[in-house]
């Protein structure tokens, strides 16, 4: 049986039609790999590379035009209820509910599995003490700078334990000294708990940091490469960064980082 | 200091959020200077047609007061009854796109008709009055709700739709954890408009056939030609909006305190 927080990406396609005109625009021209349980992916590429869509479509918002998205045997846009309690997400923006305090913006998720009240104030306040916000908890989103916000946000989606934890260029407006924190903080998270995390990025450094697997995407949408970071040396990974660049720049693979599909793997 | 910074353990945006109350004071040295005018203008020009303060106040202490009461519970009433129709339509024309299409042009040419047809009809139509001036204050005040908080619903913002649909909802917990909440605002504006409509229109509609009322107590001033009755009942029109106001106020700022 496949683990919750396994996903497979097979001949992934998306094209969008442009309102009024009706011109076809492909977000994403095809993607193939898998992910398996427990893995932390980071993917990176630049602006209208269809990261942003990828995830839309991981998260079950979008239908894709072609191929398939499978998260643990089920697929997120059919099967879209059955996805309560196993992922979430955490967004460039912070997407706090303005007129909820901290606490029960965190609460949200629980109160939505119909978990007992009592135990979730127990869950919101202990994953809000363990971001540092003990004290901040009957505050207001407005009462709260950007980096605490963003924490609440990561209590959040932490706060149900899913499979499948997502980030979507979630700490890239905050200052470095914050967003290195709380990239730590939802690497960390996610380990301990065994979780799959999905972190989009355009910042290169963002991805190294990680230190896990990077998926390179090209424009529109495609796999340009596949790197396993644990494989490489650290002495190397300065020239990877440039490599990376290069691909990124040129839009192309460099063949070194040749990409096999999911089919071509299998076989 | 930004809104985030704390200060004592408390963040600058809770701590000013408790500042005390600040006097109106422009507000009072304008009322003022306007109410000196008029004194000296009522100084000018003979009393029936610009009554003094001595005379509006005289005519005040012999006004029936229990008419005040009489208006303010057919407005309170109307209102609720039509924020009642307008948010229960709202919900209705929000989850039925069908719904929403055919109904949008009939809000729209209700709200194109002007009150004073809505008199008419009330009249030619009912023959008790008190239904006669519910019936106009519930035709003209509903739409205005119906259209605001249906606005307010379809405005809510889609990085907040998408975020909570990641946790899967229910239909039902979309519209309470989100949409509903959302639209307070909203709710709070438009009852502030319609109360303000809502004051206006029911003196219209009382001095067509009602025999309580202030807009009665102004025909009868008519009647009599009491200029300093019409400006007495006039000036009580006038607190009571400016009372409502400020309660309407403070419960927004009571409920809406999560707001910047």
């Amino acid at each position: 049986m496949t683990s919750a927080g396994t996903i497979e990406v097979e001949a992934l396609r998306k094209v969008f039609h442009q309102t009024g005109t009706g011109e076809a625009v492909v977000a994403i021209e095809r993607l193939d790999f898998v992910v398996a349980q427990g893995e932390i992916v980071a993917i990176v590429g630049q602006t209208g590379c269809g990261k942003s869509t990828f995830l839309n479509l991981l998260i079950g918002l979008d239908r894709p035009t072609d191929g398939r998205i499978v998260i643990g045997g089920r697929v997120p846009y059919d099967q879209f209820d059955h996805f309560r309690g196993v992922l979430a997400a955490v967004f460039q923006q912070d997407r706090l509910l303005p007129w909820r305090t901290a606490i029960d913006n965190v609460r949200l998720p629980l109160e939505l599995l119909g978990q007992q009240p009592s135990d979730q104030v127990e869950r919101a306040r202990a994953w809000l003490d363990r971001l540092g916000l003990a004290r901040f908890e009957q505050a207001y989103p407005h009462e709260l700078s950007g980096g605490m916000r963003q924490r609440v946000a990561l209590a959040r989606a932490f706060v149900i334990e899913p499979a499948l934890l997502l980030a979507d260029e979630a700490f890239g407006h905050l200052d470095e000294v914050t967003a290195a924190a709380l990239r730590t903080a939802f690497v960390d998270l996610a380990r301990t708990a065994g979780n799959t995390a999905i972190l989009v990025t355009h910042q290169l450094e963002e991805a190294i940091e990680l230190g896990g697997r990077i998926l390179v995407f090209g424009r529109p949408g495609k796999l340009l490469a596949d790197i396993d970071l644990k494989t490489w040396p650290v002495g190397a990974v300065a020239s990877l960064r440039a490599e990376i660049q290069r691909m990124l720049q040129s839009n192309a693979p460099e063949p070194r980082f040749a990409v096999r599909t999911e089919r071509e793997s299998r076989a | 200091m930004k809104p985030g910074d704390t200060i004592g353990g408390e963040t600058v945006a809770a701590l000013e959020a408790r500042a005390p109350f600040r006097f109106p004071r422009e507000m009072v040295v304008a009322l003022a200077v306007l109410a000196i005018a008029w004194e000296i203008v009522s100084l000018l020009v003979p009393p029936f047609i610009v009554p003094g303060w001595g005379r509006i106040f005289k005519s005040l202490a012999t006004l029936r007061m229990d008419f005040v009461l009489v208006t303010l519970a057919r407005v309170v009433g109307a209102l609720v009854i039509s924020f009642a129709l307008g948010l229960g339509l709202a919900v209705v024309m929000y989850a039925s796109v069908a719904v929403e299409r055919y109904g949008r042009p009939i809000v729209r040419l209700l709200m194109a008709v002007p009150v004073v047809c809505w008199i008419l009809f009330a009249v030619l139509w009912f023959k008790w009055v008190e239904f006669r001036i519910a019936f106009v204050l519930v035709v003209v005040c509903g739409p205005v709700f119906l259209v605001d908080v249906l606005d307010a619903m379809k405005g809510v913002s889609k990085d907040l739709r998408d975020m909570l649909r990641s946790f899967r909802p229910t239909r039902a917990q979309t519209f309470t954890k989100l949409v509903l909440p959302a639209t307070v605002p909203a709710i709070l504006t438009s009852w502030k408009i319609n109360l303000s409509l809502a004051i206006r229109v029911v003196t219209i509609a009382e001095l067509v056939g009602a025999v309580t009322g202030i807009g009665y107590g102004l025909v009868v001033a008519q009647e009599l030609f009491s200029v300093s009755d019409v400006f007495a009942w006039t000036l009580i029109l006038v607190v009571i909006l400016f009372l409502a106001e400020a309660v309407l106020t403070r419960v927004e700022e009571r409920v809406l305190r999560w707001r910047a």
